[in-house]
C-alpha cells in the first residue's frame, strides 16, 4: 500500500499514516475475530481503547479534527465498558459501530494520502456513537453499577502543522559551456545563478567562488559552469531564465532525487547535513537509519567545516531487516532481466560459432555465470515474495459486510493465507478475488435456508478461501458450498443475450465452455440485480485482469453441491523458460510450459473446411491448426506441412496446432511489453531480445486459440 | 501580544514579520544567539514574550539549541508553566524524528514550512495566544 503516498517531503505525515493503517487494520482483525462471539474479552476492550486513544492522541497533533473526534467518541464507548464491564451490550451493534468508525477513519487517510484535507462529515457518527452511547449508560445505571467518572480527555498540547502541498519538485543537471571568448564568464555564470534564485528551491553550482575568485572565470570557459537545481518550474522557463548569450551550450538534464543528493556530494556540499539532503526513502520508522538528530547539529556554518562530520553517529547498528523503495526493487529486476539478456548474448555468441575453437574452460566458465544468474533471479524474486494474509484479511470484511446486507449466514474458511506471490501480483488480483468472493456470497450461497436443508447441507453457508503454490503457478481458489451453477439456464441466458450461436445447441458444448459464458461481457442470470453484484460487468473484468498478468480463471461447479473459482496466475511475471522458433526470418517465443509435443506430420493428415479452417488429425484427434506465416503475413514461408514441424500447444484444456519451420534453442526468456505504438496484435503477449540481439514475439496461447475461435 | 521571531533567510523573515505583526509587536532576530539575548532582555525587563516562532536551520545556534536555551532559563528563573513562552518551529526539516525531538525538548508546535497560514493560525487560537 505505501506506492501512492505523496507524502516523501513529509516524514512526519508519513509516519502517521504508515502507524494509523497499522493500527486499523488491527483493530479490524480483531472485530473481525470476534464478531461471531457473545462479546469482547477485557484484553479485546483494553486494547481496542488502547488503538482509538494513540489514533486520537496523533490525529490531535496532526490537527485532523474529524478523525480525533470521532476517535475520541469510539475511545469514550470503550472506556465506559472498560470501566463497568456492563453486561447485555449489543455486540453486534457494538461491532457495526466500531467498523464505521473504522471505516470513515480509513476514508479519511485515503483522502489524506491522495494529498486532499480530511473534510469527511463527521456529525453522523458522533450523533450514533452518542445515541449508542447513552444507551450503554443507561444500562449500567439499570444494573445499579457506579457509572465512572467521566473519562476525561486531555488536548494535545503538542501541534504539527504540514507544510502546504506543492507541486513534485523537478531536479536538474545544467552545465553551461560558454565561447571560448567570453569575458568575464564568472559575472555572466552570477547572473544566471541569480536569475535561478528566483524560483530554486535549491542550487548548488561548481566552481562556487565566482564573485571573489577572478580565476575561476578560467576553470569556467575550460570545464563549464556546473550547477545543479531544484525546482518546481518545467524546463522551458528555466532554459529561459538562464538566458542564450554568449552560452555555446548548454546541457540540461533532468536527474532524480536520489540522483540529485549525490550531485550535492559530487559538488562538494559537505557541510550540509544529511538530513536536508532529498530523502525519498519509504518511511520505516522500525529502524532507525541515522542516529537521531540533537540540538546543535542543524547550526549554518558560515564556513564549510573541515572534511567529513565529526558527528560521531556512524555506530555500526544490528539490523536484520530493512524496507526497501519498490522503485528501487524494480530496478535491480529490470537490470537483473537485461543481466540475463547480456549472458546470452555473451554465451551465444556468433564469435564462439569458429569451427575448431578449444572451448572448454569457456564452458565451464559460463556454466558458473548461468549457475549465479539463475540464483540472483531466484533471490530478486524471493525477496519480492509477500504472504497473501493481507488480502485474504480483506476478503474476511467482505465476506461480512455482504453476507450482513443480504442476510446470510456465511462462514468463511480460509487455508494457506501465508503463501507468498510477487507484490506485483498481489496488486492486481486484489480486486478480482474481492469480485469473485462477492459472487459467491450473493449468487453462490442460497437466499432461503430451506433450500439448503433439501439437499442436506447445513444451514450456515460455507466459503473456503485458498491459497496454494504449485509447479510455478500460485492457484486462488473460492468455493462455496451454495446452489452452483445451472447449465441450461447459464445456455439460454447467452443464447437470450446473443452472446453464441443460435445454431448451437447446449450439447454442443462441454460443461467448462458453458460455465464460461458468464465471463462474457454482459451476462448476468440473477434476474434481481442486488446492491452487490449481478450486472453483468465483473466477471468479465476478473478474467481480464487476471489474463493481464498471465493467468487464467478455471471453473467448477455441481448443481446443488457448490461452485469453485480458481485463480491460477504464474508467480512472476518477468522471466519465462521459453523454446525460440523461426518462421521464416521472423522468430518467435512459446512458453515451454503450454507445449505439449512436436511432431513431423505428412500432407495427408490434414483437412480443409470449404471455409478455409484447417484441421490436423494426429492420433485419431482433431485439432485446430494455425499457420503462423498466414496469421502474421509472412512470406517464404513453408506452404507444405512436410517440411515444417508442429507444435502442439495446450491452454485450458484446448489444444491448437501451430506449423512453424524450424527449432532454435530452448532459454530463459525475459518478457518485455510490446511497445504502445505497435497497435494491439493479437496472440502475441510481448517480446523479448535474444542472445545474437534480435527480436523474438512471445506467443499468447490463450489469445492465439481465442482468436482462432473468433474467426 | 510580545513575539520573538529568529530567521535567517531574508524571505522567509519578512514573510513572517508580516504575518506574525497582525498579532502583535515582533521583534526579529537574525541568528540563534541573538534570539536567546532577546529572550534574556525581555525577560530581565519583566516584558516576556508570549510567542517565539524559531527556524532550525540558523547561523551560530540551530532553533533546537534555542528552544533548549530558552526552556532552560525558564526553569532555573522558576517562571510558572503556563508563563512560560509557547514556541512555535518553523522549518522545512520535518521529518518525523526531528519533530520528535523538538517536541521533547518542549516546543509547543511544529510548523513545517512552507507554512499552511491557516493552520497556523488555528494553532494560535489553540494555544490561546489569539
Amino acid at each position: 500500500m505505501a506506492e501512492e503516498y505523496n507524502t516523501d517531503t513529509d516524514s512526519m505525515l508519513s509516519v502517521y499514516l504508515y502507524e494509523n493503517g497499522q493500527l486499523l487494520e488491527k483493530l479490524e482483525g480483531i472485530i473481525l475475530e470476534k464478531q461471531d462471539e457473545e462479546c469482547f474479552d477485557d484484553s479485546d476492550i483494553n486494547e481496542i481503547f488502547r488503538i482509538m486513544h494513540t489514533i486520537k492522541g496523533s490525529s490531535g497533533i496532526m490537527m485532523f479534527e474529524n478523525i480525533t473526534k470521532v476517535a475520541h467518541k469510539l475511545e469514550d464507548v470503550f472506556y465506559y465498558l472498560r470501566e463497568s464491564h456492563p453486561d447485555d451490550v449489543p455486540h453486534m451493534e457494538l461491532v457495526e459501530k466500531v467498523l464505521d468508525v473504522s471505516d470513515f477513519i480509513t476514508g479519511e487517510i485515503e483522502k489524506i494520502k491522495e494529498g486532499d484535507e480530511p473534510d469527511g462529515d463527521e456529525s453522523k457518527l458522533l450523533e450514533e456513537l452518542d445515541e449508542f452511547l447513552s444507551r450503554i449508560k443507561g444500562e449500567i445505571k439499570k444494573q445499579g453499577i457506579r457509572l465512572p467518572k467521566t473519562n476525561k480527555s486531555e488536548e494535545p498540547a503538542q501541534f504539527y502543522v504540514a507544510p502546504v502541498a506543492e507541486a513534485d519538485s523537478h531536479f536538474y543537471k545544467i552545465v553551461i559551456h560558454y565561447k571560448n571568448d567570453t569575458q568575464m564568464s564568472n559575472i555572466r555564470a552570477y547572473s544566471a545563478t541569480y536569475a535561478l534564485k528566483e524560483i530554486a528551491e535549491d542550487l548548488l553550482y561548481s566552481p562556487d567562488d565566482i564573485l571573489s575568485n577572478e580565476a575561476s572565470s578560467d576553470t569556467i570557459l575550460a570545464e563549464g559552469f556546473h550547477m545543479i537545481l531544484q525546482t518546481k518550474t518545467g524546463k522551458d522557463d528555466v532554459l529561459n531564465l538562464i538566458g542564450s548569450c554568449e552560452t555555446e551550450e548548454i546541457d540540461f538534464e533532468e536527474i532524480t532525487a536520489e540522483d540529485f543528493g549525490r550531485e550535492v556530494v559530487n559538488l562538494g556540499r559537505d557541510d550540509l547535513d544529511p538530513v536536508a539532503e532529498p530523502e525519498h526513502d519509504s518511511p520505516a520508522p522500525k529502524e532507525e537509519k541515522k542516529a537521531a538528530p540533537a540540538p546543535g547539529d542543524y547550526v549554518v556554518k558560515t564556513k564549510a567545516a573541515g572534511k567529513g562530520k565529526t558527528l560521531a553517529k556512524n555506530q555500526p547498528k544490528q539490523q536484520t531487516i530493512i524496507s526497501v523503495n519498490v522503485e528501487k526493487m524494480d530496478a535491480l529486476m529490470d537490470l537483473i532481466g537485461e543481466l540475463v539478456i547480456a549472458e546470452a548474448v555473451v554465451l551465444q555468441n556468433p564469435d564462439l560459432k569458429v569451427p575448431g575453437l578449444e572451448l572448454g574452460n569457456f564452458q565451464k566458465a559460463s556454466a558458473q555465470l548461468s549457475k549465479i544468474t539463475t540464483e540472483l533471479q531466484e533471490v530478486i524474486m524471493s525477496m519480492r515474495m509477500m504472504p497473501l494474509t493481507n488480502t485474504f484479511q480483506k476478503m474476511k470484511r467482505i465476506v461480512f459486510d455482504a453476507s450482513r446486507k443480504l442476510g446470510k449466514d456465511i462462514e468463511l474458511e480460509v487455508i494457506g493465507e501465508n503463501t507468498e506471490v510477487d507484490k506485483n501480483i498481489i496488486e492486481h488480483i486484489s480486486d478480482p478475488l474481492m469480485h469473485l468472493v462477492r459472487n459467491s456470497v450473493d449468487h453462490g450461497i442460497e437466499e432461503d435456508v430451506e433450500d439448503r436443508k433439501a439437499y442436506g447441507k447445513p444451514e450456515k453457508g460455507k466459503i473456503t478461501l485458498e491459497a496454494k503454490n504449485e509447479g510455478g503457478k500460485v492457484y486462488i481458489c473460492v468455493k462455496d458450498d451454495g446452489k452452483g451453477l445451472n447449465k441450461e439456464k447459464l445456455f439460454d441466458k447467452a443464447m437470450a443475450n446473443g452472446l453464441i450461436d443460435s445454431s448451437k445447441e447446449i450439447t454442443d458444448f462441454q460443461d467448462k465452455e458453458i460455465y464460461r459464458f458468464i465471463t462474457l461481457p454482459g451476462f448476468s442470470t440473477k434476474e434481481q440485480v442486488t446492491e452487490l453484484s449481478g450486472r453483468g460487468v465483473g466477471m468479465d473484468v476478473v478474467v481480464k485482469n487476471i489474463q493481464d498478468i498471465g493467468g487464467r480463471l478455471d471453473i467448477e461447479s455441481v448443481e446443488h453441491e457448490g461452485s469453485e473459482m480458481t485463480l491460477i496466475i504464474p508467480l512472476t511475471l518477468a522471466i519465462i523458460n521459453g523454446i525460440v522458433v523461426q518462421v521464416e526470418n521472423s522468430l518467435f517465443v512459446i512458453e515451454t510450459a503450454s507445449i505439449k509435443e512436436f511432431v513431423r506430420v505428412s500432407e495427408d493428415s490434414l483437412i480443409q473446411e470449404p471455409g478455409g479452417e484447417e484441421y490436423l488429425v494426429l492420433r485419431g484427434e482433431c485439432y485446430s491448426f494455425i499457420r503462423l506465416n498466414e496469421r502474421y503475413h509472412l512470406s517464404d514461408a513453408h506452404e507444405k506441412i512436410d517440411d515444417g514441424i508442429v507444435v502442439v500447444l495446450e491452454h485450458e484444456g484446448t489444444q491448437v496446432c501451430v506449423l512453424i519451420d524450424k527449432l532454435l534453442q530452448e532459454q530463459e526468456i525475459v518478457v518485455k511489453p510490446i511497445p504502445p505504438y505497435v497497435k494491439k496484435v493479437k496472440g502475441l503477449s510481448g517480446c523479448t531480445q535474444l542472445g545474437d540481439g534480435s527480436i523474438a514475439l512471445i506467443l499468447d496461447i490463450g489469445g492465439l486459440i481465442l482468436s482462432e475461435e473468433r474467426r | 501580544m510580545k513575539i520573538l521571531l529568529a530567521e535567517d533567510d531574508f524571505a522567509s523573515r519578512k514573510f513572517m514579520d508580516k504575518q506574525l505583526s497582525r498579532y502583535g509587536e515582533c521583534d526579529v532576530m537574525v541568528d540563534g544567539e541573538e534570539a536567546v539575548d532577546a529572550f534574556m532582555m525581555a525577560l530581565e525587563d519583566d516584558e516576556p514574550y508570549d510567542l517565539a516562532c524559531l527556524d532550525v536551520m540558523m547561523p551560530v545556534m540551530d532553533g533546537y539549541q534555542v528552544l533548549k536555551a530558552i526552556r532552560n532559563i525558564e526553569k532555573q528563573k522558576k517562571i510558572p508553566k503556563d508563563k512560560c513562552v509557547k514556541v512555535v518551529m518553523t522549518t522545512a526539516l520535518n521529518e518525523e524524528r526531528n519533530v520528535k525531538m523538538a517536541f521533547d525538548l518542549g516546543c509547543e508546535a511544529y510548523v513545517g514550512k512552507p507554512i499552511d497560514v491557516e493552520k497556523f493560525e488555528k494553532v494560535l487560537k489553540k494555544l490561546d495566544l489569539i
